[in-house]
């Protein structure tokens, strides 16, 4: 059986469906599953799951789903390192979404990253600890800062509503996600200039630690050509998963 | 080399024996041997030392919510008990203990090895200092039963004084400095200083005085501080605004002193190379070379060739705390050259954990595992 998990509410889940209606794919909520298992019209062997969107990159990462949609933030987030242990096969044209490192407008002398070293290193200097960046995605801030230089910070996970930490006093910086930058801007906060860590938006992605039997790798494939029969989307995948 | 070593009988006799001769050897030099315990509260190590410490050590969680870490390090444990209990300086201490580092990237390496080290704190005389521990650590690999082994050697106080002797903005001098261990980064910039045609980022956007400046905070509503206080934001703008009109560096400097970075050799021909870079750059850092001379001569009165003292200017260490002269200690085991020794001067870390005032420090720590797996390669 291929397991494939999409969203289980909201503007993703409502996408995911136009997306498969578009390609000619029905989805059936299966009956008794209490709205958490689906299946595909005219696919009996493919078993639909709906998750949360962070359980799905997790499922995915621990080889408990074959394929899932969720937000390539999350997916990055789960797996700094994707080699030998997610594909992304395509990015599916909705759900966009950019993380960004987010600062105080009243910072009026810092625009870049390079600014915010100087920042960091002055605030560490002076207080003797370091300055705080309130963040939900602690893998991809650390790639990033350390790629910027930066390395007189610290994180403080944020389970939510991360863009009122500095106002709050509970971080000086957030790395957060973003549309259209309205909720930063309500919060007195501004995106660097350079601080765009990721252009993130809804993917289909494979979990090369799956089970990935002859008959699962078929039905990813048919399935596949299905959804976007002008891609070759399967050949790829297929080049990266361990032999049967 | 494994991820989890496992010590067997054989392995537990000779690594005592080894650490017994090294102890012996540290306390009949007067030092005195202690140990802070393997589980460490998680914010000295993770809010006082760098990026490369931080990424490679082990954090937990106590049932309680707190962040502990085993600790990476004796130095960073040892140099805070002598914060807290307010030790007379000069101490000597030294130490033999497990230390934990996690290995990104290379699994197969190990996750704990032992240290044994010294570390020399509060003495006055700098020169005398190094000395001391330059020549405690070559006779701890002698009395190990090493005999073969070369040196790397650095100095950070060089490229300190070499960024303050520049025509540059304070804050610049504090970048180069910061990074200077970042290898490609510092050269990057220098190379921008002297070369660049704009800024690169929104210095240039900002207005040049004081009265503007205000007036643009003004216009920021009600956004936070965020732990800043208005008087360092109209400050930093003001110098931003300034040097975004005059950042630059005579290209030939520039070009010298990213030569000078290069250099890495024989360590009395780097010397000389050395000296003849400064005077193209037009820069006086006579007192840097003589320490450094001086230590040259010390290694040649401990019977080190000329020719196994390598010199890099730009050897910074992989650890952050580091500010001064800085040193390795290099032999063969069975699979290439290994890193048996290191060491150096931490004339700040006192104060970052909370030392009133500073105290000059320098230590250094043998890698006891590989000084054994050397002299069986012998």
């Amino acid at each position: 059986m291929l397991t494939l998990a999409i969203p289980s509410k909201g503007r993703l889940k409502d996408n995911c469906n136009a997306w498969f209606a578009q390609a000619g794919i029905v989805m059936e909520q299966t009956a008794g599953a209490r709205g958490y298992r689906a299946s595909f019209a005219g696919f009996p062997d493919v078993e639909v799951m709906l998750l949360s969107a962070s359980e799905i990159a997790s499922s995915l990462l621990a080889g408990d789903i074959n394929l899932g949609i969720t937000g390539e933030d999350l997916l990055r987030e789960e797996a700094p390192e994707l080699t030998g242990r997610m594909h992304l096969i395509r990015p599916l044209g909705f759900g966009f979404a950019d993380v960004v490192v987010a600062v105080s407008q009243y910072w009026v002398d810092v625009s870049t990253m390079a600014d915010l070293d100087d920042v960091c290193a002055a605030y560490a200097h002076t207080h003797r600890r370091r300055l705080r960046v309130a963040t939900k995605y602690a893998q991809l801030t650390r790639q990033f800062f350390a790629q910027a230089r930066i390395s007189d910070y610290r994180i403080v996970p944020s389970a939510g509503a991360t863009e009122g930490a500095p106002a709050a006093g509970t971080a000086e910086v957030i790395v957060d996600i973003t549309t259209t930058g309205a909720t930063l801007r309500d919060n007195g906060l501004k995106i660097l200039d350079d601080g765009v860590i990721l252009k993130s938006q809804a993917t289909l992605a494979a979990s090369l630690t799956a089970d990935w039997t002859e008959e699962t790798r078929q039905s990813c494939a048919t399935l596949l050509a299905k959804l976007d029969p002008a891609a070759a989307l399967y050949a790829p995948l297929a080049a990266q998963l361990p032999p049967p | 080399m494994v991820a989890f070593p496992y010590y067997d009988t054989g392995a537990i006799g000779a690594l005592k024996t080894q650490a017994d001769v090294l102890l012996d050897l540290f306390l009949s030099r007067g030092y005195a041997r202690e140990e802070p315990s393997v589980l460490q509260p998680a914010e000295i190590f993770v809010d006082r030392s760098g990026e490369e410490i931080r990424r490679r050590t082990f954090t937990l969680m106590d049932p309680s919510g707190r962040d502990l870490c085993l600790r990476p390090d004796l130095t960073i444990p040892i140099c805070r008990e002598a914060v807290l209990v307010n030790r007379t300086f000069p101490a000597r201490i030294a130490y033999n203990g497990l230390v934990f580092r996690h290995q990104p990237g290379e699994p197969q390496r190990p996750t704990q090895f032992f240290q044994a080290g010294v570390e020399l704190l509060g003495l006055e005389d700098r020169a005398a200092g190094e000395t001391e521990i330059l020549s405690l650590a070559i006779a701890a690999l002698r009395v190990a039963g090493l005999k073969d082994f070369s040196l790397r050697i650095g100095d950070l106080a060089l490229f300190g004084a070499l960024v303050d002797a520049l025509a540059l903005p304070r804050q610049w001098r504090f970048r180069l400095k910061r990074h200077f261990w970042r290898a490609g980064y510092v050269e990057s910039l220098l190379y921008w200083l002297g070369h660049g045609d704009s800024l690169g980022d929104g210095a240039s956007r900002l207005p040049g005085d004081r009265a503007e400046i205000e007036a643009l905070l003004e216009k920021q509503g009600d956004a936070p501080l965020a732990g800043r206080t208005r008087e360092d934001i109209i400050a930093r703008a003001m110098d931003r605004a300034a040097e975004a009109r005059t950042l630059r560096l005579d290209p030939v400097v520039a070009d010298a002193i990213a030569r000078l970075l290069d250099i890495s050799g024989p360590a009395d021909a780097a010397m000389a190379q050395i000296r003849s870079l400064l005077k193209t750059a037009g820069i006086n850092l006579d007192p840097q070379l003589a320490a450094m001379d001086a230590r040259l001569a010390t290694l040649a009165s401990l019977g080190v060739a000329p020719g196994a003292v390598q010199f890099t200017a730009h050897f910074g260490r992989n650890m952050e705390y580091y500010t001064g002269f800085v040193f390795e200690l290099w032999a063969r085991d069975r699979e290439g050259p290994v890193q048996v020794a290191g060491g150096g001067r931490y004339d700040t870390l006192l104060e970052t954990l909370g030392a009133k005032q500073p105290v000059s420090a320098i230590g250094c720590a043998i890698r006891t595992e590989r000084v054994l797996a050397a002299k069986e390669a012998a």
